[in-house]
């Protein structure tokens, strides 16, 4: 039997989120499925443990305090270290957040962990822990072997399938919070604005992203874009001509010197596809361009085109989906 | 102020990516090394930092085998940076990010530090990883996509945004701590021909690299692989734009089934 792999939750409305769900598959398959164990930080933190039992983890370590929703991740660091000592861990996995890939960096030199982030296939080897992972913006990917008696993997968004239901009884273990040093509890988050993208999902976090670039033509015609993104349920984002033009905030911009994502289907309406947008969403599973002009780089990435003005395809685009999706 | 930043060398991003003859790597046969994407930003973010408070210092920071190393650590120079300390590697020995972390830590603790700054990842390895090492090493606290950083010397902290899931977050934080810049809020600036010049001359101080054992670190990459070419778009033939609106509803459900 393997020793334990520690599943570091998230919470989204105070339930596990879709990453959890994520890493718990996948501690369960190169761990056993009996081998899971779940830790939450947070003020909401024991109310929630009994989430975990949905998914047949029946074992739950808790920091219960509210300093830690925002703590900073050296802190929740140190309480992972000692909840995964504290049941044998061998392996800690968790989503492919900010803080899950925050965390397992410190893990890497507190917890003295092999780590991994943005991984997309995780193997257990006769050699060894084994991390398949796109680098180069999804240019290339490497396959790393995790060495030694410890390792600590982030996932990358939407490359696992989520755990399958399986009801369990959850026994509740709190972690102590000391030795924490007091200068780490000093940094303050002054407040949390969520972000003003309407009820959308967040650009990284999103299975479809649908972006405008320069063919948009202007601010107010960047809500054709939007309203397609509306139709499919997903985050909107741009290319740099978009957020440096001021047509969108900076927060919108897919690619090299913006946010990377790999959504289940990406959109590019009025994109050129220059490297520097590119390496932010070429390993997104099925990607769609819409644009004039047919010798744009953007369709040699693509899996479907339409040829086109989007000025023309992109409202019927959206009737018709509202259309079949019976909005 | 004294604000270390810390960069790392990685392909031009226009770089034809091969496979080293090993099976392992990138082939660096011709790759042009440069400094880029979230680390030209946090040079810029530092610099920036440094004209909006007079007196402070950017010493730059880099671990890695030459030649690229020193050539990116002079392309700093030439932005503006102040010093420079180079943690110069074997070459062929392709260190992890842990392993960075650790030979960057001994530079940065022989310098003085308020704030150490690092891009939010490398372009090449993508993973994020170093900044929040770094700090566990130097003991002290970091954050990761930070955006909008400011310097409040009447108040002695540093203010901040972060752009995290649950949105833009708003921090203060005093000094020491580490920060791994979000993106490329600011725009680079590009050095002039006598600072380039200058910089050429400007010596380097050097460290020893970490002196573990697996000089590689805790990983090693075994399998480096490119994706089978995409063999381009394939194209929805229509009349009107409504016909092109079904058939591709009509391919994303049946075909890709991607459809929501």
């Amino acid at each position: 039997m393997s020793a334990p792999a520690l599943v570091v939750g998230e919470l989204h409305d105070g339930h596990l989120s879709d990453g959890t769900k994520e890493a718990i598959a996948v501690a369960q398959s190169v761990s056993g499925n009996d081998a899971v164990v779940g830790f939450l930080a947070g003020a909401e933190s024991r109310a929630a443990a009994a989430g975990f039992g949905e998914y047949g983890v029946s074992r739950v370590l808790v920091a219960e305090d509210p300093r830690l929703d925002a703590a900073v991740a050296s802190v929740v660091a140190q309480l992972v270290s000692t909840a995964a000592d504290s049941v044998s861990a061998d392996l800690v996995v968790v989503g492919g957040t900010t803080h899950g890939r925050d965390l397992v960096a410190h893990l890497a030199v507190r917890w003295n962990a092999a780590v991994a982030t943005g991984v997309t296939r995780l193997d257990r080897t006769a050699t060894g822990l084994e991390a398949r992972r796109p680098v180069f913006g999804g240019r290339a990917t490497e396959t790393r072997r995790l060495e030694g008696a410890r390792a600590a993997v982030a996932l990358r968004p939407h490359a696992f399938p989520a755990v399958e239901p399986a009801s369990v009884a959850v026994t509740v273990t709190t972690v102590p919070l000391d030795g924490i040093p007091p200068g780490h509890w000093m940094p303050k988050r002054l407040g949390v604005e969520v972000a003003s993208r309407g009820s959308g999902p967040t650009l990284t976090d999103a299975t479809i992203v649908v972006s405008g670039g320069r063919g948009v033509r202007t601010a107010d015609n960047f809500r054709l874009v939007e309203e397609l993104a509306s139709s499919l349920g997903a985050a909107v984002g741009a290319s740099r001509a978009v957020t440096d033009a001021g047509w969108r905030p900076q927060g919108y911009q897919v690619g090299q010197t913006g946010k990377a994502v790999s959504p289940q289907l990406y959109v590019a309406v009025g994109i050129s596809g220059a490297i520097q947008h590119l390496v932010g969403m070429v390993s997104s599973r099925v990607i769609v361009a819409i644009n004039s002009d047919a010798s744009a780089p953007i369709f040699k990435v693509a899996d479907y085109g339409i040829v086109g003005d989007l000025f023309q395809i992109v409202p019927a685009l959206t009737q018709e989906i509202r259309r079949v999706r019976g909005l | 102020m004294e604000i270390v930043v810390c960069v790392k060398p990685v392909p031009d991003a226009e770089t034809r990516l091969r496979v080293a003859p090993d099976g392992t790597a990138l082939d660096p046969e011709g790759v042009k090394f440069v400094l880029a994407g979230y680390d030209e930003s946090a040079v810029e973010q530092a610099l920036l930092l440094k004209e909006a408070n007079p007196g402070s210092k950017v010493h730059v920071v880099s671990a890695g085998p030459p030649p690229r190393t020193e050539e990116v650590l002079r392309a700093a120079l030439a932005l503006g940076c102040d010093s420079a300390t180079w943690v110069e590697m074997p070459p062929g020995v392709s260190a992890d990010p842990v392993a960075a972390a650790r030979s960057l830590a001994r530079a940065v603790s022989g310098a003085a530090h308020d704030l150490v700054l690092v891009g939010k990842q490398a372009g090449d390895d993508e993973a994020g990883v170093v900044g929040g090492a770094l700090a566990e090493l130097l003991g002290m606290p970091d954050f990761t996509a930070v955006l909008d950083l400011r310097w409040d010397a009447a108040a002695a902290r540093l203010r901040f945004q972060r752009s995290t899931e649950a949105g833009v977050e708003k921090w203060e934080s005093p000094v020491p701590c580490l920060v791994s810049l979000q993106q490329a809020w600011n725009d680079p600036r590009t050095a002039k021909l006598p600072a380039i010049l200058k910089s050429r001359k400007t010596p380097i101080a050097k460290v020893a690299p970490d002196p573990s054992p697996e000089p590689h670190g805790a990983t090693r990459s075994v399998k480096f692989e490119l994706p089978p070419p995409r063999t381009g778009a394939k194209l929805i033939e229509f009349k009107t734009p409504e016909e092109a609106a079904q058939r591709l509803v009509k391919v994303l459900k049946e075909e890709a089934k991607v459809f929501p």
